[in-house]
């Protein structure tokens, strides 16, 4: 089972599920047979599924139901789970390792991939720890512990996660009754705001509006409502008091073939300095690209190599790295840490908070909970594109906002 | 009989007979399509269609084997497609348009080479030429009803055979097919190999139902037109067999009004096809969702 689904989307999940396999009425495909069997399996391995439902009309955690479901027709012996709960609420997540459980005791063997290490402690039976293409560790789940494995993970201690200092509270970015969205990702009458040196977290399970509203903010999308920045809704237009790390960084955030300078200076290259009349300033691009490089230990073998033969964890960095240069007012960090290892990951968050001591607003829009709570100041949760509950200081409790994540309250 | 009334009869009939090569060679960019390689080379294909038909009938005097090789040349191009744009991941429009510009230029070189004259091809037999109704020929009528069962078939084969399934797969996302065990870019290449038989089936009856010769150029924008009916008709076999009558619709319309509207060009008449083709589509722009995989390699 893959990280991202490889579903059809526009097809049926009985059709999904048995595409390859389908059971056939003479040169005719067997359509209350297929359903029939969908029903049964689903029923067998506990996972509620509507056989006719269109994929694409699911939510996320229903559609990863539907994957692990197609995995199972085959009565594999061996199941590989790469990343299975990237996209899940927790309680989906406590469900879908019910299942695996399950038929891990009616003897399938069962591999999973995983950089949350949590899943793997409470999961699993024995830990492989993989670090530049090599098992550089292996433990028997019950006799190890979730530092041991972070430590082998990045080859020593982990870097310490910067601390955060006291700051003001004069509100930054202000967001009134925003409404925003195309299709499947909406918000509707959003109201929030985001103060000078704080970290606010929108928690919410992927697809619960989280796209709108960074697109909205970035400008992307046509809104109704007020998004303004220090009172006014031109200063967000103006490149040099935003950062945006964008949730897909290999769609939005990077030019793959481009080198590290000008992907350093991408979305940038009009700002004073950068552009000099009709021209680029390349040597001030190059300065930027190499002090992202020294200050985000972006591992390359210079500044003009391709983005693409980066890592993921130094693409990312680089993108973080971009959208933190010259501490903009307000900082939007879509999934700042997504598909990175726990070494990348405790950097980028480090600058993070390091930004948000120095004053600037950050919204961080993330899907996984423990990110969250690590750095926000303030929680707010989104469910179907609404906020549905606000937590701050002392007040943030994980259960309480995981129920809300999964709609319950 | 009023002369309004064998007007619109006229219109009618004309309608049915410009409708089908577009018929056609749509229902080929359909298979094509939902299976996820973009056919820009219907039009080459219709022109080897046409082309070989008359090579063949020559050769053998039985239209019947002309019809059959045109379907067959068209396949091989499709074959060509095919095989350029799943195993060597050549970039679809490229090889599309390289098919186009062989066919044309194979086409004009043949006529020399076979025919030993530029142009045009000498006539061959037309297929079962006699007059089944006023304006309408046997072969015409039995190429009209074929279409219309190739539509059926189409259809029945897309939505409701595994084959069928598995091609829609193969143009949403060829990665589920790959993860079913089964090869996405061996299921493409069928479907282009199709996909160019039915668009050769269309040339042929350009040059040996409705006439009996092949000149250059003949088939005139008729697979581009095939294009943009599979938008028009949102890629389902019946919607677009309902565009390409529409497109063919204005085709016989722009005939009928030849010499009775003084004032317009004969040019700016003739255009009439394609404008309709440039409005339908421009008028659905953003409104029609292609197959997720249209035109991506694999």
């Amino acid at each position: 089972m893959h990280q991202h689904f490889e579903l059809v989307r526009r097809l049926r999940v009985w059709q999904n599920i048995m595409l390859g396999r389908e059971p056939r009425k003479g040169m005719l495909v067997d359509v209350d047979g297929a359903r029939s069997r969908v029903a049964e399996l689903a029923e067998r391995n506990g996972l509620a599924i509507d056989p006719d439902a269109l994929v694409e009309e699911l939510p996320i955690g229903v559609q990863q139901r539907v994957e692990l479901l197609r995995e199972l027709e085959r009565e594999p012996s061996v199941l590989l789970l790469d990343e299975p709960t990237a996209a899940l609420a927790p309680a989906e997540i406590a469900t879908l390792f019910a299942t695996v459980v399950q038929l891990a005791k009616r003897g399938t063997a069962i591999l999973v991939v995983t950089h949350k290490l949590q899943e793997v402690i409470d999961y699993t039976t024995r830990v492989s720890v993989m670090r530049h293409g090599k098992i550089v560790a292996r433990y028997l789940t019950t006799e190890t512990s979730t530092d041991e494995i972070a430590r082998a993970m990045v080859g020593g201690e982990l870097p310490q996660v910067a601390q955060r200092e006291a700051t003001g509270t004069q509100p930054c970015l202000s967001v009134r009754d925003l409404s925003a969205g195309v299709d499947t990702t909406t918000v509707s009458d959003l109201s929030f705001e985001v103060s000078a040196g704080e970290i606010v977290g929108i928690a919410g399970v992927e697809g619960n509006g989280q796209t709108a509203l960074a697109d909205a903010i970035a400008g992307m999308i046509p809104y109704t409502g007020a998004i303004e920045l220090d009172g006014s809704a031109d200063a967000l237009k103006h490149r040099e008091n935003i950062g945006i790390v964008p949730q897909d960084r290999h769609h939005e955030g990077l030019v793959l073939n481009w080198s590290i300078v000008e992907n350093a200076i991408l979305g940038r290259q009009n700002l004073p300095g950068i552009r000099k009349g009709a021209l680029t300033n390349w040597a001030a691009a190059r300065a930027d690209a190499e002090a992202i490089i020294e200050r985000f230990d972006v591992r390359a073998a210079s500044a003009d190599v391709a983005v693409r033969t980066l890592s993921g964890g130094n693409q990312q960095k680089l993108l973080v790295g971009r959208a933190l240069l010259g501490d903009p007012r307000f900082v939007l960090a879509y999934q700042p840490t997504r598909g990175i290892d726990v070494g990348a990951a405790a950097l980028v968050q480090s600058r993070l908070i390091e930004a948000r001591n120095r004053g600037s607003a950050i919204l961080l829009i993330s899907f996984e909970l423990d990110e969250i709570l690590a750095l926000a100041d303030r929680v707010l949760v989104m469910f179907r594109g609404k906020i549905t509950g606000s937590f701050s200081g002392a007040d943030i409790d994980r259960g309480k906002i995981g129920r809300l994540m999964a709609g319950l309250t | 009989m009023s002369t309004g009334v064998s007007l619109m009869l006229t219109l009618l009939f004309l309608t049915l007979i410009k409708s089908v090569p577009i018929v056609y060679a749509a229902l080929g960019g359909v298979i094509s399509e939902r299976a996820g390689v973009v056919n820009i080379g219907l039009e080459g294909m219709m022109t080897a269609g046409a082309f070989s038909a008359v090579v063949f009938t020559n050769l053998t005097g039985s239209p019947i084997i002309g019809l059959i090789a045109g379907l067959f040349f068209g396949a091989v191009l499709g074959f060509v497609l095919g095989f350029a744009a799943t195993f060597f991941k050549v970039d679809q429009i490229v090889a599309g348009v390289g098919i186009n510009l062989v066919a044309l230029g194979g086409a004009a070189y043949g006529l020399v080479l076979i025919f030993n004259q530029p142009g045009a091809s000498p006539q061959v037999t037309q297929l079962a030429p006699e007059q089944l109704l006023p304006q309408i020929t046997v072969a015409e009528t039995a190429m009209i009803v074929l279409g219309l069962l190739c539509a059926f078939g189409l259809s029945w084969f897309i939505y409701r055979t595994p084959w069928g399934l598995r091609i829609q797969a193969c143009g949403e996302n060829p990665r589920a097919v790959t993860d079913a065990g089964l090869n996405p870019l061996r299921l493409r290449l069928y479907a282009v190999v199709a996909s160019g038989a039915l668009a050769g089936l269309g040339g042929a009856f350009l040059s040996i139902c409705e006439v009996n010769l092949y000149s250059d150029g003949m088939t005139a924008g008729r697979g581009f037109i095939a294009l943009a009916a599979v938008i028009f008709g949102r890629w389902t076999p019946w919607g677009a067999t309902g565009a390409a009558v529409f497109f063919g619709f204005f085709e016989a319309l722009q005939y009928v009004l030849q010499g009775r509207i003084s004032w317009l060009p004969s040019d700016a008449m003739q255009a009439l096809p394609y404008l309709a083709a440039l409005f339908a589509i421009a008028g659905l722009v953003g409104r029609v969702r292609a197959p997720a995989a249209d035109g991506v390699p694999y």
